[in-house]
């Protein structure tokens, strides 16, 4: 009943994030905020180093975990993703390793660890950045459990998410979010931290 | 005496000359001008696939918020592909940039409506001139005041740069391709002269079939449905086959097409068929820009960057990869390992060995090669069986004629690998203690499971009564054109080669009955669909039944 509610309430949103994008679709991008509990999903992956982790203990390594979807032949909202968390690293400076980038792709079976690396270099991903591939039945597992599933790769929507440390409620954005918010919105809790 | 010259021959004279002298200020303004045109074409095209300036510098885009993207990165190409149609991913719309849609205005009106603009296109809006759209690419504003999306970026090009971007998406998709006409769309099926010959005639049954059954929907000319304008016929064309059987040698392949091609224009080449060798059909279509779509090859060329070719799969190469998936993770003991593959040096099964020495020997292992040649039979080599041990592995890259002369008890206790592509699947001819021992490799889904997916095209077969001789030719033809027919109709009158790879990369993962393939998906760079396999393992009865040994494999090994 809860996830229900959820959905239904994700659901308004993205209308009304529809509607927002509808009237301003402009040179500032339309980015709908929710707080969100999700269950992180009992779930290994294949890390891009080849290494296979439980995803659960991947995320709860204490950092600040922002999180994407994508994959690394798409050619339309990918980049500017995968653009938007390299300037977010290199806005952190020496808080970079502190904070656990995660990017997990929606095409399992051609983004093999190999294609993720490359893909990573691409983008300047630091240490902190980790891509993330598995079974097609895993990662859809993923998908649903985060609720950015769309059935085809071609139904893919621009959804970044970000927990503060384990236990705490997921904060996720529907739309292209800036660099800047994600590094304002981290920013307290990493220094917090130290 | 100087010679009278009468007034008006003098008057003649002047008029002649001034008459040259215009032509020539004329062909002066005209001519360079016409060679400008030509280079700032060619310059917006560099601008519009590569993200190079005129200068060679490399463009640069700005996104408020994001910052810069540069190069490649910022081609334009990137999000309106190719085509310029443009394209959708999730809600995220990138609308067309052909002249045909930019310099007319759109209309929410369905009935005004032409569907000529790709499926991205946006409704509601004013036709661009030169100078709005200039303004667009430079400001992010459309021709009617209202910003362009968020993920257009902003380009700062000077005047010059911006007429050559202009000049080239005027031309571009722009004039009618090759093998389109008023009532009908031409393609080829190209034949290697090494095919089976069961199987070609399998392929072109099928072809045939399904050319004939898509052109008793052919109305010429069809009014509007009355009242319900979005549901227009869109079967306005006839579709025709041309038959490209090649002759001799390899080497002389890409010549007999390009000659084919002249006499006989295509739109795109549709299945296809071929022994050993498809790389002068493969080079041809990436040369001639024509789409090649799902040949019948274990053997496909690997070169993705190649946009015009798309395949099934990777083939025996795929299956080499398989092996080397599992042989890596299960065997480990690799300083003691070695592989034995066995092969005819003129069949595909030596390409197969060389992609399986690829993925092996980096890590370690040794790697023993078996080439049969013409003369020897399977038989006279079997010694090297013998010496197999039992760390070792045995890999069999041999058709069933080559198997079925396999000594009947199994002299090693070698693990034995024999690929499923080349050897039959799950009726590869091994019987007794070879049934037992066979790992077969198989990048196809299992028999029970395809069973419901192979119901629609062997359904359609009987009801065309077509005689099934070749199975898995026959289903992947009928596969392919099903995809070329779908697509096809939902590029409505955008008929342009370029939108036709493009609409099959985005729709294919969106199919659900691939006959005997699991999945098949394509995006932009990616022209194998299927992209995985099982390994299995025989029934002992002898009946054509076979059981997977663990899951779905796709081969991540670099």
């Amino acid at each position: 009943m809860k996830s229900r509610l959820r959905y239904v309430s994700e659901f308004l949103m993205l209308v009304a994030a529809g509607v927002m994008a509808g009237s301003v679709r402009g040179s500032e991008p339309a980015v709908i905020r929710s707080n969100v509990q999700y269950a992180v999903p009992q779930i290994t992956l294949v890390r891009q180093d080849g290494k296979s982790v439980f995803l659960p203990k991947e995320l709860d390594d204490g950092r600040p975990v922002v999180m994407n979807f994508v994959f690394t032949t798409c050619g339309t909202i990918c980049p500017l993703l995968s653009q938007t968390f390299e300037r977010l690293q290199s806005k952190l400076g020496a808080d970079r390793d502190r904070v656990h980038i995660v990017s997990i792709t929606i095409d399992p079976e051609e983004d093999t660890p190999q294609r993720l690396t490359e893909y990573a270099k691409r983008y300047n991903a630091g240490p902190g950045w980790q891509h993330y591939t598995g079974t097609l039945k895993a990662i859809v597992a993923t998908e649903r459990a985060f609720n950015v599933y769309r059935g085809d790769k071609m139904s893919h929507t621009p959804v970044t998410l970000l927990r503060l440390a384990p236990g705490r409620p997921w904060v996720r954005f529907d739309g292209f979010v800036t660099a800047d918010e994600l590094a304002r919105e981290i920013r307290s809790e990493v220094a917090a931290a130290k | 005496m100087s010679p009278v010259i009468p007034a008006h021959a003098g008057r003649l004279r002047y008029s002649l000359q001034a008459l040259i002298v215009s032509v020539w200020v004329i062909l002066i303004l005209i001519a360079p001008a016409g060679a400008r045109n030509a280079a700032d074409e060619s310059a917006g095209e560099r601008l519009y696939r590569e993200g190079m300036l005129p200068s060679s510098r490399p463009l640069r885009g700005y996104r408020a918020g994001a910052g810069s993207i540069e190069g490649s990165d910022a081609a334009c190409v990137h999000c309106h592909r190719p085509s310029g149609f443009g394209s959708t991913e999730g809600r995220s719309v990138i609308p067309p940039v052909t002249a045909k849609y930019l310099f007319h205005a759109r209309t929410r009106q369905k009935d005004k409506e032409d569907t000529q603009h790709g499926s991205a296109a946006v409704p509601d809006r004013s036709a661009y001139t030169d100078a709005t759209l200039a303004r667009a690419i430079r400001e992010g504003v459309g021709p009617d005041g209202r910003p362009l999306d968020y993920l257009m970026p902003r380009y700062k090009l000077d005047d010059a740069t911006m007429a050559s971007l202009i000049a080239y998406l005027k031309s571009l998709s722009g004039r009618r391709q090759p093998g389109v006409t008023d009532d009908t769309m031409h393609f080829a099926t190209i034949i290697a002269p090494d095919s089976d010959p069961v199987k070609k005639q399998a392929m072109l049954d099928v072809l045939d079939h399904y050319f004939a059954a898509k052109n008793t929907l052919y109305r010429p000319r069809v009014p509007l449905l009355r009242g319900s304008e979005r549901v227009r016929p869109r079967i306005l064309r006839k579709w025709q086959l041309h038959v490209w059987q090649l002759e001799g040698n390899p080497e002389t392949w890409k010549a007999q097409l390009h000659k084919r091609l002249l006499t006989e224009p295509v739109f795109a080449v549709i299945s296809g068929i071929a022994g050993r060798n498809w790389e002068p059909v493969h080079e041809f279509c990436q040369e001639e820009s024509i789409p090649c779509l799902l040949p019948n090859v274990e053997l496909p060329v690997v070169k993705e960057s190649d946009f015009y070719n798309v395949y099934f799969s990777r083939g025996v190469l795929l299956e080499a990869d398989l092996i080397a998936q599992k042989v890596r993770e299960q065997v480990g003991k690799s300083e003691r390992a070695r592989i034995i593959q066995v092969y005819r040096a003129d069949d595909i099964g030596a390409e197969a060995s060389r992609e399986l020495c690829i993925k092996v020997e980096p890590v370690g292992f040794r790697v023993l090669n078996h080439a049969l040649g013409s003369g020897d039979s399977i038989q006279s080599q079997a010694d090297f069986l013998k010496g197999a041990g039992q760390d070792d592995v045995v890999v069999f890259w041999l058709r069933p004629k080559d198997l079925k002369g396999l000594p009947p008890d199994v002299p090693t206790r070698a693990t034995l690998y024999f690929s499923g592509v080349m050897g039959g699947l799950e009726n590869v001819p091994l019987s007794g203690g070879w049934r037992v021992a066979a790992q077969i490799t198989y990048p196809l889904e299992l028999p029970e499971r395809r069973a419901v997916l192979l119901n629609y095209p062997l359904g359609w077969f009987r009801w065309q009564r077509i005689n099934l001789v070749a199975e898995r030719t026959q289903v992947d033809t009928y596969v392919a054109c099903s995809i070329l027919s779908e697509n096809l109709d939902s590029m409505h009158d955008d008929l342009v080669r370029d939108y036709l790879l493009e609409r099959t990369e985005d729709m294919l993962s969106s199919r659900l009955i691939n006959g005997f393939y699991t999945r098949l998906g394509l995006a932009a760079g990616q022209r194998f669909a299927s992209k995985g396999g099982y390994i299995v393992r025989l029934s002992e009865s002898g009946r054509a039944k076979v059981t997977a040994e663990g899951d779905w494999i796709v081969p991540s090994l670099q």
